[in-house]
């Protein structure tokens, strides 16, 4: 009788101990389960730049290959960082009138089991982005800083500022990424959530304005 | 400090087993006991604010005489929080907006002594003293996206309450009491996960 009434308190506890721990992501909202993280050039005036130019298309990056995509949520997110860099101060231009920056917008995926660091998606930025789109054949691009800490393991959007202002200049014929803005998470490759995660980005880049 | 505390624990448990040769036979104990844990100070501040009400804990005990008792002690408390969404710098010129969840589970093992100041008494208070290890598993969630470490560390207790005994003189009863339990973790620029603890459970004879 004994040794039953331990054996049963020895399995209650284990029961206890599978079923009483609390899952951190069934406890999450799809909005709750999103990160924005943003990152700039610190020695850069962003009130120096008043026009810009976005991409017509956004670059797909899947896997270290990429390929130029227009459906409705890629529109929907160029529609969104041009509000959202209108309401900035920044005036949009056509690239061929010398705009002071460039806005270029990355949907990236891995379908892999794997796992691919932000590094490896810098890695090749130029195969993504032929400088030659900006106006700038025989140049490479510059990236100061990366998010080496964080990986992707499903999908993202990226927005990256590009300063073609001082790429005529630069001697390395490097442009320069001055500016980066990452979402991730559940749900966020849809037409209807895109507005509101550009905005988040903005909305924790104070410094992005003309004055 | 943990050396001598841990040199102390085994001289107590030497000198009971020693008492125990010369006392007549006693029967060994289980207590099982369902425990709600409050965190305090820096694992309150930091980390979890949240009281946890998902832990239990167990015991074997070997009563070396009326008054007082030894044996092992192991359990386990689910710690779980979800902050709202903030922005967190990370570097000098980063920024992460994320809603950040921290899941702490802690399996403590440590070796414990009871004192029973009035063993004849209907209800029996009794004061304990215990020292050990903490197995601590700790998650940390930027939104969906996760983190995780595994640690042994150290952890002491201290604790008073009473047992309420089936029938007079019986060895096996109800059981209402409290501990401080201190636990050091240096990890990340955290310092402890010391916690307040409430338990209600029963004990009762395996041998």
């Amino acid at each position: 009788m004994k040794a039953l009434l331990a054996k049963c308190g020895l399995v209650c506890l284990s029961v206890i101990y599978i079923g009483c721990t609390k899952d951190p992501l069934n406890n999450l909202t799809t909005g709750e389960s999103r990160i924005y993280i943003t990152d700039h050039d610190s020695a850069i005036s962003f009130t120096n730049y008043k026009t810009y130019s976005i991409s017509d298309s956004v670059a797909v990056i899947e896997n270290g290959q990429s390929r130029r995509q227009l459906n409705d949520a890629d529109q929907a997110y160029l529609d969104a960082v041009k509000k959202y860099m209108n309401r900035a101060g920044y005036q949009m231009v056509s690239k061929n009138d010398d705009p002071d920056l460039g806005v270029n917008v990355n949907h990236i995926i891995s379908t892999s089991t794997g796992v691919i660091s932000y590094g490896d998606y810098w890695g090749d930025y130029g195969g993504y982005w032929d400088p030659y789109y900006w106006g700038y054949p025989g140049y490479g691009y510059y990236i100061p800083y990366a998010y080496s800490i964080y990986s992707i393991k499903e999908g993202a959007i990226s927005v990256d500022i590009l300063d073609l202002k001082s790429a005529s200049v630069n001697e390395n014929k490097k442009i320069d990424v001055i500016w980066t803005g990452l979402i991730r998470g559940s749900g966020i490759f849809n037409t209807n959530v895109a507005d509101s995660q550009v905005q988040a980005l903005f909305d924790q880049s104070s410094y992005l304005k003309t004055n | 400090m943990k050396k001598n505390i841990i040199n102390c624990c085994l001289l107590i448990v030497s000198i009971l087993f020693t008492q125990s040769l010369m006392a007549q036979k006693n029967p060994l104990t289980m207590e099982l006991n369902y425990n709600y844990s409050m965190p305090l100070s820096g694992f309150k501040s930091d980390l979890v604010s949240n009281g946890s009400a998902r832990g239990f804990r167990g015991s074997i005990m070997y009563p070396f005489n009326n008054k007082i008792a030894g044996g092992v002690q192991f359990g386990f408390q689910d710690y779980y929080q979800k902050y709202p969404r903030a922005i967190y710098h990370s570097g000098p010129s980063q920024d992460i907006s994320a809603v950040i969840s921290n899941s702490i589970q802690t399996t403590p093992v440590i070796l414990k002594a009871k004192y029973y100041p009035l063993p004849d008494s209907y209800v029996r208070p009794y004061i304990s003293a215990g020292a050990g290890g903490n197995l601590v598993n700790f998650k940390q969630y930027l939104g969906e996206f996760g983190s995780t470490q595994t640690n042994f560390g150290f952890l002491a207790q201290a604790g008073v309450g009473i047992m309420v005994p089936f029938k007079k003189m019986s060895t096996s009863g109800f059981y209402l009491g409290s501990t401080y339990d201190y636990a050091p973790y240096k990890k990340d620029g955290y310092k402890d996960l010391s916690s307040l603890n409430f338990q209600a459970g029963i004990n009762f004879e395996i041998r």
